[in-house]
């Protein structure tokens, strides 16, 4: 069963996602969750975008499928 | 960052991100993992951070801003929906730092949109951030510390600093009647010493000031005052050129006062070129606060007039100290002052000075120069530190030149000036006196030596060391060969021999034939002597004596001079001999010198008379053993006749004593001695000046140690009593052996007369004889008493004063006169 928070963050993940669906970041939820918690740990957004930007396959690809993500809970708050 | 946590976490990512990129059937993304991770915690760790301050609600209105500008007014909507009910959710578990995930999620879709062929203006979410702004919701230091090195580039869209700063410039006119340019364009007028339109000249006040209407912020006004100040330092400097200009013809200037008028009026047409540039400077239009973009980068504001000026305004400041300084100076004075200046740390002060001098004393040193190597005084205008006097030749080089201290600069040194008066002064010594030519050579030589040329502008200001050198070597080959002449030409040691030789009484035979020959004669009146014969005389003496080998030149210049006579003055009182010096050793024996020769050789005659009269005395006692033998038959009167004759003896042997011992020391320690030490200077003396010295020196020790100075007037006083009393001793003997031989002619007739007619009359006239010669030597044993009683006084007194004198030499006189301590034992039984 699934505590308050885990519910709260899983959540909180599902609004992330949306938001950044309707900007287009082509990030999954995975790796949502994992910038997530990272920000939240003060990391420097910038230096995290530049990360994945670095990292991620180039745009001109095919769209990235969000399906894949099972794992969603997997970090803690 | 460093956290475990973290750090898993951002390994997690890597693998996700690796993963989703190669969709290989390989599947295996822990190939590239370690060099991923590697970047990624680069990136991580590097300084890079968001330029904006982290507010929430603006970087969420800017994304939804973005969408609705991109025509996508629903995905706004939706995303603001979005946003709302995630600020809303709260507790464990919700998004705690909203703002860096929007931050990162617009960072992402900019990125996605940067494909797009429309480039559109980059969003800005919110103001840009302060470096220093303390971000409440960062954790790590680290964050902190890297915000602090970004420089931040960005720009408001909506002109709020232009805003800003436009109003702020209308501000600025309102407060201002005058324009910049304007005021810009007075400050250079009234840097040039003309009055602007509004900067004007204040007599009163003495300064450029605005006037007091005018409505201008302080600070331009303080600003504009404190340009001005170089307006009035360069009135200043340009008057006192112009001044000394106009005095020129009236030789009130001098030289070097030209040369720092030329130095100054270069100074200012430098200035000059300054100004001119700025000037056409000024005409660039001065942008207006507010309006940053469109003029040209050289345009002149009060501001950067200021800085323009701040070095012209030092080096003004500085002529016009000096020009204050010198106002009442002239030639060397003047170099010496400004040189004085010139003593500072700042090193464009000291460049600045260094050019000035060097022009200021080309004048001097080019004079110093043609003294040095010409002996030519150039100074029209009395500026040179050496001032040259109308007098004879013989005093020419005592007193034809000197330094005047007041124009001598102080970079010279008192040395150095002497020297190079001395070597100036021997080449007109040798030009005027010895009519030598031969110095020329010496100083061509000397120039080529140190390696300038006799040319005018070899030396300036700052080469002392090259002018010292320049002296140091003309001064060496001059002065040598200015001793050259003196010694071989003019024969200088001769001379001196000559006249120790004869006017010190050095030769002995030559002394004592002249005595011998003169001695009668000089006994009549002063005024009967005629110096005709003493002359022929004192040939005679010479031919007689070892004299006649002597040169004849030097002979030639011995002269019998009879020195004013008063009233019973007898011929030993004028009698002197006279040696002549003629140019140019008379620069050395000049007139005063002479008269203290004069003085010593009197002396000294005095002194040989003394000894002569006692030989005298002594040739007439020594037969007295024929007299002793007349009286022999008559017991008591020869018993008087040899008491008294004993102690006329032993009175002689008293005065022989001490006047032997008297001409013994002066001859040997006093004459001899002194000759010995200056002959040794003599041969030392580099330049005549030496020379002059050394001769001095000998002079004044002769004159010290034979009692002769200003401190033993006293002793001579009772020298020359003693004196006296051995010369009267003298007449008195030979009155008396006279008379002796007188009644032993008589006794001799008597006892012949007695032989061949005997008779009672002859026993009458032998008794009355004997009565006489008894009366006689009572008289005689009494005026011996008296002589006898002065002279033990006198010697005493001698004696008692002569440890009082200062010269060490003197005690040895005393050892000599008192040698077996009989004096000291009378006078202290006394």
């Amino acid at each position: 069963m699934e505590t308050e928070a885990a519910r709260n963050a899983k959540e909180s993940l599902e609004l992330a996602f949306q938001m950044s669906n309707i900007l287009e970041t082509g990030l999954d939820r995975h790796t949502l969750s994992l910038l997530i918690a990272l920000c939240d740990r003060g990391l420097n957004p910038e230096a995290l975008a530049a990360v994945v930007r670095e990292l991620s396959p180039p745009p001109s690809k095919e769209p990235i499928s969000y399906s894949s993500s099972s794992r969603a809970c997997l970090y803690q708050p | 960052m460093d956290d475990p946590k973290t750090l898993d976490l951002v390994k997690e990512l890597v693998l996700r991100l690796l993963s989703t990129r190669s969709p290989s059937p390989s599947g295996d993304p822990s190939g590239d993992l370690p060099h991923a991770l590697r970047y990624a915690h680069r990136l991580l760790s590097s300084r890079m951070s968001p330029s904006l301050a982290p507010d929430e609600p603006a970087m969420a209105e800017s994304i939804k801003r973005q969408l609705a500008v991109s025509g996508r007014s629903a995905d706004a909507l939706a995303f603001a929906d979005l946003h709302s009910k995630l600020a809303a959710r709260s507790g464990p578990g919700s998004v705690r730092n909203r703002w860096a995930l929007l931050y990162l999620f617009k960072s992402l879709s900019d990125d996605r949109r940067r494909a797009d062929p429309i480039l559109r203006a980059p969003a800005v979410g919110g103001l840009p951030a302060l470096p220093l702004d303390p971000h409440p919701a960062r954790p790590t230091k680290k964050a902190l510390a890297s915000s602090g090195g970004v420089l931040l580039v960005s720009k408001d869209p909506e002109n709020i600093r232009e805003i800003a700063l436009r109003e702020y410039a209308d501000l600025v006119m309102e407060e201002t009647e005058v324009s910049e340019s304007a005021l810009v364009r007075d400050v250079l007028y009234a840097c040039q010493g003309i009055d602007g339109r509004y900067v004007r000249f204040d007599k009163a006040s003495d300064s450029y000031d605005l006037p007091e209407s005018l409505k201008l912020p302080r600070s331009t006004r303080t600003m504009v005052r404190r340009l001005c100040e170089l307006g009035w330092l360069f009135r200043k400097v340009r008057r006192y050129i112009t001044e000394s200009m106009s005095q020129f013809p009236a030789e009130e200037v001098g030289t070097v006062g030209q040369a720092f008028c030329s130095a100054l009026q270069d100074e200012l047409s430098d200035y000059y070129k300054l100004l001119a540039v700025l000037e056409s400077q000024s005409l660039n239009p001065i942008p207006t606060a507010g309006s940053d973009s469109g003029v040209p980068g050289n345009y002149l504001s009060l501001r950067r007039l200021v800085v323009w000026l701040a070095e012209p305004m030092v080096r003004m400041r500085l002529m016009a100290v000096l020009v204050d300084m010198c106002r009442n100076l002239r030639g060397g004075a003047m170099a010496g002052a400004i040189h004085g200046q010139a003593q500072h740390g700042d090193p464009l002060v000291q460049e600045f000075m260094g050019r000035l001098l060097r022009r200021v004393c080309s004048p001097l040193f080019e004079m110093v120069q043609s003294w040095v190597l010409e002996g030519e005084l150039e100074d029209v205008f009395a500026e040179f530190f050496i001032l040259s006097q109308p007098v004879k030749a013989e005093s020419l080089w005592q007193e034809g030149y000197r330094i005047q201290s007041v124009m001598l600069p102080s970079f010279i040194s008192p040395t150095l000036a002497q020297r190079i008066l001395r070597t100036g002064k021997s080449i007109n010594f040798l030009r005027v006196c010895c009519e030598d030519n031969g110095w020329a050579d010496a100083s061509a030589k000397a120039a080529a030596h140190v390696g300038t040329t006799t040319r005018r502008d070899g030396l300036g200001y700052g080469e002392t060391d090259a002018l010292e050198a320049l002296v140091v070597e003309a001064a060496k080959r001059i002065d040598q060969h200015l001793m050259d002449v003196i010694h071989h030409r003019y024969r200088f040691k001769d001379h001196c021999l000559a006249i120790k030789r004869y006017l010190l009484l050095g030769q002995g035979d030559f002394v004592q034939y002249l005595m011998d020959i003169v001695g009668p004669e000089l006994s009549e009146p002063a005024n009967t002597i005629s110096s005709f014969q003493l002359a022929g005389l004192l040939e005679t003496a010479i031919r007689a004596s070892n004299a006649q080998y002597d040169d004849r030149d030097i002979l030639d210049r011995l002269k019998v001079k009879m020195m004013e006579h008063g009233d019973g003055d007898r011929g030993w009182d004028v009698f002197s001999l006279e040696y002549d010096a003629r140019v140019p050793l008379d620069t050395v024996f000049t007139a005063s010198v002479m008269k203290r020769y004069l003085k010593i050789f009197n002396y000294l005659w005095k002194l040989k008379r003394v000894e002569h009269a006692l030989i005298g005395v002594w040739k007439t006692m020594k037969p007295n053993c024929i007299i002793s033998c007349s009286f022999a038959k008559e017991g008591p009167v020869k018993m008087q006749f040899v008491s008294v004759l004993r102690r006329c003896q032993v009175l002689w042997s008293e005065m022989n004593h001490f006047v032997t011992n008297f001409q013994y020391y002066i001859m040997f320690e006093v004459l001899e001695v002194s000759w010995a030490r200056f002959s040794e200077e003599m041969d030392a003396a580099k330049d005549l000046d030496d020379l002059l010295a050394a001769h001095d020196k000998y002079l004044n020790s002769i004159m010290e140690k034979s009692l002769l100075g200003e401190r033993s007037r006293d002793i001579i006083k009772t020298l020359f009593t003693l004196f006296d009393l051995i010369l009267r001793f003298r007449s008195h003997h030979d009155r008396w052996f006279e008379r002796i031989n007188e009644l032993q002619l008589r006794g001799r007739g008597k006892s012949r007369s007695k032989s061949k007619e005997p008779g009672s009359w002859v026993d009458g006239g032998r008794k009355a004889m004997i009565q006489l010669a008894r009366e006689f030597f009572r008289i005689m044993d009494e005026d011996l008493d008296t002589i006898a009683k002065e002279y033990s006084a006198s010697l005493d007194a001698f004696i008692s004063q002569l440890p009082m004198q200062q010269h060490v030499d003197l005690k040895f006189l005393l050892f000599r006169l008192d040698f077996t301590e009989y004096y000291s034992h009378l006078s202290s039984s006394k």
